[in-house]
């Protein structure tokens, strides 16, 4: 992902999501004390390929995040000793020292990364072969870059966005130890909602996929900019939470939303014959008939790839050029004239005084 | 049907009658209808523009703006049946009736009867729009003289009947697409999309720069022209816009010494 992405970008995202997050509870994970040097807003460099690297951490912003349980070791697990040489990339599918309260084993997202292979955005065609341009393909950071934390506060069929006191007491009468209620309280509330609005969840799809340079690399359409044209992503644009962003039509239906398929995959949200399921689903076009999936979404109007589409936009385009156009001027003649009243190149003979013959 | 008077004194000033009640009630539900269909509409339209989401959300919002947009076109479709069918009644009632009550009634004479209705674009529409541009051009000094209903104002008239058979059943494939997906093909979608997208801006253009033009923004109406709430003009935009039914109408009703002479620019408004 060269040129989409860098870290530059995530640090000055942490620091204007700093803005937003709530105070936290102290960090668990900070045994080597990494903070000691790593809290200074200024701990920065220059990298070897000339980009800027900030490699402050906002306490706050990450004992609010989803991995605060974790020791910063557990992810940079290079580093042994401090100060310590610069650390590899962080490889989210390695095992952490975290333990899965449902299998008592600890935990990975290697799953994770396993089902992401096997979509459109892993780096291996189906026969195991290398895609072309392998550094466009996605890793988890790629997308995962706002770790935007939302718990959803119920309580007496209120719901608003927090970690609802009044309720987290009621676990809190049994388990009393540490931070434990809160932590699962968050972890579960936090999936109960869509952790992105919509518009964020475009936004990442637009990183690579409105790149015209990345589009020209691997023949893609601009799926983003005719997302915006339908009257799903004009709704969304709009505020509504209700229309489909990108993930609503292109993860079959409880599917892992990291598994996106291509279009020409018989398994694919979006392969021809499943469109009709797709529309479908529970909360969409419950009443659409199979006919609703030959609706054309992302539409470009390029005259070879959408005739139809091409030739009516022209038509319109046309009509309204010659309807507005006469008419503007004409007002424009008529204002003009009214300066002029009376000058002609031509007398009017018949300008007579009968008025019988005025009303000709 | 109440009589109108052709011609009525307030204040020592002549006022021409134009449209009954029935009529200017009429135009009230189709203003409003689209006014309120342009208002939930365009903001959706344009969703990327900045100016998009502070309107939709004045309109009621994702939730609250389309049910306004389909009740609005409800009554605009409604009120198209309504108008189309009020227009054959009285052609029938008025027209026909007369042929008959005269017992010239034929085919040939009912054809007649429906091309020489006011609204039915005829051959002095083609000689006053040459008179016009002529006229425009300085080719002449004088202005063209339209009867009741000038060419200008038939196009007006006959737009809706163009803009609402294709922004109708557009719109209502598109409220009811789910169920009309299980008998036309999704394409038909696609299209109806298109019809009512870029129809509609064809439409509020030319309403908000030439209807608006000729009723709100030209010198002599501004701020807003009264026909459509007295349904009467005044002297002068009768003299000004229906100067061949002006003099019409003087004649008939005696006041043949009275008619003014014809008159371009506004010499004699008061503005």
């Amino acid at each position: 992902m060269n040129k989409c992405y860098s870290y530059k970008s995530v640090a000055l995202l942490a620091a204007v999501i700093s803005l937003f997050a709530f105070s936290g509870q102290a960090s668990a994970g900070d045994e080597l004390n990494c903070v000691m040097c790593h809290k200074h807003r200024g701990l920065s460099r220059i990298d070897e390929n000339g980009e800027f690297r900030l490699f402050y951490i906002n306490q706050e912003l990450f004992d609010s995040g989803p991995h605060r349980r974790n020791k910063c070791k557990d992810c940079h697990t290079d580093i042994d000793r401090i100060p310590h040489k610069p650390a590899q990339k962080v490889d989210c599918a390695q095992e952490c020292h975290i333990v899965e309260p449902s299998g008592k084993r600890n935990f990975t997202h290697k799953p994770i990364a396993e089902t992401l292979a096997r979509s459109a955005h892993g780096k291996l065609d189906a026969e195991g072969n290398p895609k072309l341009f392998q550094e466009d393909y996605p890793a988890c950071k790629d997308c995962h870059d706002q770790p935007f934390y939302r718990p959803v506060s119920v309580y007496k069929g209120t719901v608003h966005p927090g970690v609802s006191e009044r309720a987290i007491s009621r676990c809190k009468s049994c388990h009393k130890s540490g931070d434990f209620a809160e932590d699962f309280y968050e972890h579960v509330t936090s999936r109960l909602r869509k952790t992105r609005f919509p518009t964020e969840t475009i936004d990442v799809c637009a990183k690579c996929h409105q790149d015209p340079q990345f589009r020209k690399r691997h023949e893609l359409d601009d799926v983003v900019t005719t997302y915006k044209q339908t009257f799903h992503g004009k709704l969304i644009a709009l505020g509504s939470e209700k229309t489909p962003d990108c993930l609503d039509c292109h993860v079959v239906a409880g599917e892992n939303t990291h598994l996106i398929e291509s279009q020409t995959v018989p398994t694919s949200a979006v392969y021809k014959e499943n469109v009709p399921a797709t529309c479908r689903t529970e909360e969409c076009h419950t009443r659409a008939g199979p006919n609703l999936a030959g609706f054309q979404t992302h539409v470009t109007y390029e005259r070879e790839k959408y005739p139809m589409q091409f030739y009516m936009l022209m038509g319109f385009k046309g009509l309204m050029a010659v309807v507005l156009y006469f008419f503007l001027t004409l007002i424009f003649l008529e204002l003009l004239r009214r300066l002029f009243p009376n000058f002609t190149f031509i007398k009017d003979k018949n300008e007579g005084e009968d008025p019988q013959q005025r009303g000709r | 049907m109440p009589r109108y008077d052709p011609i009525v004194y307030k204040d020592g000033k002549r006022y021409f009658y134009r449209f009954s009640v029935h009529q200017r009630v009429q135009h009230v539900i189709l203003f409003s209808s689209v006014l309120l269909l342009a208002l939930t509409g365009f903001p959706l339209r344009h969703a990327e523009e900045p100016w998009a989401k502070p309107l939709y959300d004045f309109m009621g919002g994702p939730d609250i703006a389309p049910l306004i947009h389909r009740a609005a076109g409800t009554v605009l479709l409604g009120l198209f049946v309504y108008h189309t069918i009020y227009w054959i009644v009285l052609f029938i009632r008025n027209d026909l009736g007369k042929l008959k009550a005269e017992g010239r009634l034929s085919f040939r004479s009912g054809v007649k009867a429906f091309f020489s209705q006011e609204m039915i674009p005829n051959r002095k529409d083609v000689r006053d729009f040459v008179q016009l541009w002529k006229y425009l051009l300085y080719f002449t000094n004088r202005p063209p003289r339209h009867d009741k209903m000038s060419w200008r104002e038939k196009f007006d008239y006959f737009a809706p009947y163009w803009g609402i058979p294709i922004l109708g059943p557009a719109g209502v494939v598109l409220w009811w697409r789910d169920e009309i997906s299980h008998i036309v093909p999704g394409i038909v979608l696609n299209a109806a999309y298109i019809m009512h997208t870029d129809e509609a801006l064809l439409a509020v253009l030319f309403l908000f720069f030439v209807h608006w033009y000729n009723v709100h923004y030209a010198p002599e109406k501004f701020p807003a022209a009264t026909v459509w709430l007295t349904g009467y003009l005044t002297e002068n935009e009768m003299i000004h816009e229906h100067y061949a039914l002006y003099v019409k109408v003087m004649i008939e009703e005696g006041l043949e010494d009275e008619i003014k002479p014809q008159h371009f620019a506004g010499q004699e408004y008061d503005w």
